[in-house]
């Protein structure tokens, strides 16, 4: 036997569930009040604001191995933009956005590098802002999520596995590419075989086409430069003596790319960590090469 | 003296030019007058050449002084005289008025360079009076230590420092006289690695020069791409050291002494306030060295500029020698201490007295530059100093060892 019970009706709260919200990322539809999408584990924050605001942010996909400096690089992109009015500002989209400059920035002004990102895509920090450009009249929006090393690698080999990065790499506008300089100094031909299957996986993804190459704009970008100064001078020379394939693919694949050359610490030592081993340690933080791979690519879009 | 063999010769030759040309002989009398500008000129040249290498004139000329040793004796001691007084000029010239002071070298030159020297050491150096100082703050990992007792006292004898970081244009002159080819100056273990520090055409000098100069325009600044060895070479050479650690922030964090209790300090030499106004780091946009004079607002109390931005400064200690906790750093013992911040330094708690940063001896880098110092027990006594500078104690020989080392 039934029984009838009288339940105030919230009538917005049924309309909001009744509309879907879309991911901006994948493009799954989800709960209005989620959080992260149930698919990619992406913020909906990103697809709330996309349609707030009437914008369609362009997306910025940086890559590299573990440890290649992701993190660093994008904190302390985004702390250099928003610190000081140059030629590029930026301008963050929402509380979240701050959170990756904020723990990158608090990490190594104690002389420390920032925690490694989890392989979990729900803990990510993802990076909505607008930058503004000197030449550029109106601002441009743009996501930028900054993904573990480990993770992309296994996208990679295994397409799909991770549907955030397969979705984002496929939308991304521009992509940059972080090359480790100390173990390519070190001898290791990993960076080198990386970023070559990278380059083949972005420029399969990719739709538009020239004469068989990827329009997409690429800067490569030498990670932790300072640890060899003739990389700065002439960082496509160096890509070219140093990782030859890399090179060879680079010009075979893309139209639009660029060689870069950046450095945060301007020392490093190392701390024995008990169960963990040395870790590396920032003496100094000096940054270099920064702006101008970003810069570039912000143009270029 | 050169001027009055030329004036001599120029009489002498316009006057037998003038008989010459009476006396209707005018060609006799331009060849005597040919004759007499030579004889000068080979005077002049020989002048230049006992000027350029006094030592080999000397003994040269105490191998001819055996025929005649009563006059040889008298012009001996008369040229001696004149060798100590050119020899002493030219250190002048070259900033090297320190070692005019040193007790050894100071008793035989004339009172009047003694002066000058000491009028260049009060010029270019400022007197940092002896005292405690605190080291390795805001090194220790450990939360329980609390703020006040942060880091270790140290005693630090009186010393001068270098007002200034050592410019491109004091620098050259190291280069121009030979300094990369003295092998004296240098430490014995980096000599095989001397054919190196080139410059980027190949000729001995800092990293960033071109054809062993600097770039134009670039005098007052300082000079950077010189690598630990290369800035105590020159320490060498104008007769001073590199600072220690303890006497470098004793000089930026100027301790106020406290009866009984540990003396308070300075985060930066202007105040505990960071200023970006007060010296060139990331924030203040310059992004590239200005001339050492600049950022007078952020001199130290002595007297000091820059000690804050624009280079890095190597100091003599080694990198990490103060640091404590129970995580130390892996040290590398070629690694030296850095102190000050640079013009891309972006952080000003990386820019504080206290911070200490390092390198590799031998890292060559576009941000790192020195300074010098010298040690008041090092040089003569100045009198005009004598009532104010209090002898310097140092608590254990401990402590001695590791400030010296």
């Amino acid at each position: 036997m039934t029984k009838r019970v009288l339940v105030a009706m919230d009538s917005y709260r049924l309309a909001e569930c009744a509309v879907p919200v879309s991911c901006y990322i994948c493009g799954v539809d989800n709960n209005y009040n989620t959080e992260l999408c149930r698919h990619c584990a992406a913020p909906l924050a990103l697809s709330h604001q996309a349609r707030t605001q009437g914008l369609r942010p362009q997306m910025v996909a940086v890559l590299g191995t573990a440890a290649a400096g992701k993190t660093v690089y994008l904190g302390m992109l985004l702390d250099m933009l928003t610190r000081q009015n140059g030629r590029v500002q930026v301008l963050a989209r929402g509380a979240f956005s701050i959170t990756l400059q904020q723990r990158t920035m608090m990490a190594l002004s104690n002389c420390r590098f920032p925690e490694k990102t989890p392989n979990e895509p729900d803990r990510w920090n993802w990076v909505h802002c607008q930058a503004k450009i000197n030449s550029k009249k109106n601002p441009m929006e743009l996501i930028m999520p900054d993904m573990a090393g480990e993770a992309i690698l296994e996208e990679i080999d295994h397409p799909n596995a991770y549907p955030a990065i397969h979705s984002f790499l496929e939308k991304c506008s521009a992509v940059i590419l972080l090359a480790d300089t100390d173990r390519i100094e070190r001898g290791g031909a990993e960076q080198n075989y990386f970023l070559m299957k990278l380059i083949t996986y972005l420029s399969e993804q990719d739709n538009r086409k020239v004469r068989g190459k990827s329009t997409r704009p690429v800067a490569i970008v030498y990670s932790k430069a300072d640890r060899c100064e003739p990389c700065f001078d002439d960082p496509e020379l160096y890509a070219r003596e140093k990782t030859p394939n890399l090179w060879q693919q680079v010009q075979q694949r893309f139209t639009n790319y660029g060689f870069f050359a950046s450095g945060v610490a301007g020392s490093v030592g190392f701390r024995d960590t008990p169960g963990e081993g040395p870790t590396a340690v920032p003496l100094r933080i000096e940054p270099r090469g920064i702006v101008e791979p970003f810069e570039w690519l912000v143009r270029k879009i | 003296m050169n001027r009055y063999v030329v004036g001599v010769a120029g009489v002498a030759g316009v006057a037998v030019l003038a008989v010459g040309w009476l006396c209707g002989i005018f060609f006799m009398a331009l060849a005597t007058l040919l004759l007499l500008l030579a004889l000068g000129g080979g005077y002049l040249a020989y002048r230049q050449y006992t000027l350029k290498f006094p030592a080999s004139h000397a003994s040269g000329g105490a191998r001819s002084e055996g025929s005649t040793p009563s006059n040889s004796t008298r012009t001996s001691t008369k040229r001696t005289a004149e060798d100590s007084q050119s020899l002493a000029r030219q250190m002048l010239d070259q900033g090297r008025y320190s070692l005019l002071l040193r007790p050894q070298i100071a008793q035989s030159i004339p009172p009047k360079f003694l002066q000058q020297a000491q009028d260049l050491l009060d010029e270019e150096m400022t007197l940092v009076p002896g005292g405690e100082t605190i080291l390795g703050r805001g090194v220790s990992t450990s939360t329980e230590t609390p703020e006040y007792l942060d880091g270790r006292v140290v005693q630090v004898e009186g010393f001068y420092l270098d007002r200034y970081q050592v410019t491109n244009e004091q620098f050259h002159r190291f280069v121009e006289g030979g300094g990369y080819e003295q092998i004296s100056l240098w430490d014995p273990e980096i000599v095989p690695a001397l054919l190196e520090f080139v410059d980027q055409t190949g000729e001995p000098g800092p990293r960033f020069w071109m054809n062993g100069k600097y770039a134009h325009g670039q005098g007052k600044h300082p000079v950077v791409g010189v690598c630990w060895y290369e800035a105590a070479a020159y320490a060498r050479w104008v007769g001073k050291r590199l600072p220690t650690d303890p006497e470098w922030v004793k000089s930026g964090s100027w301790p106020v002494p406290l009866p009984g209790a540990r003396p308070i300090q300075r985060k930066f030499p202007w105040g505990d306030a960071f200023d970006q106004n007060r010296c060139n780091l990331w924030g203040c946009g310059r992004g590239a060295t200005v001339p050492v004079d600049q950022f007078q607002d952020g001199m130290s109390v002595g007297g000091a500029h820059q000690l804050i931005g624009n280079v890095w400064e190597w100091t003599s200690s080694r990198f990490g020698a103060w640091q404590s906790g129970s995580t130390p750093l892996v040290l590398d013992a070629s690694m030296r201490s850095l102190r000050g911040g640079a013009f891309d330094t972006y952080f000003e708690t990386q820019s504080t007295c206290d911070f200490q940063s390092g390198d590799k001896a031998i890292a060559r880098k576009r941000n790192v530059g020195f300074r010098c110092a010298i040690g008041i027990c090092d040089l003569i006594p100045d009198e005009s100093m004598q009532a104010e500078e209090a002898p310097a104690q140092v608590e254990s020989y401990e402590e001695l060892a590791e400030v010296t080392s």
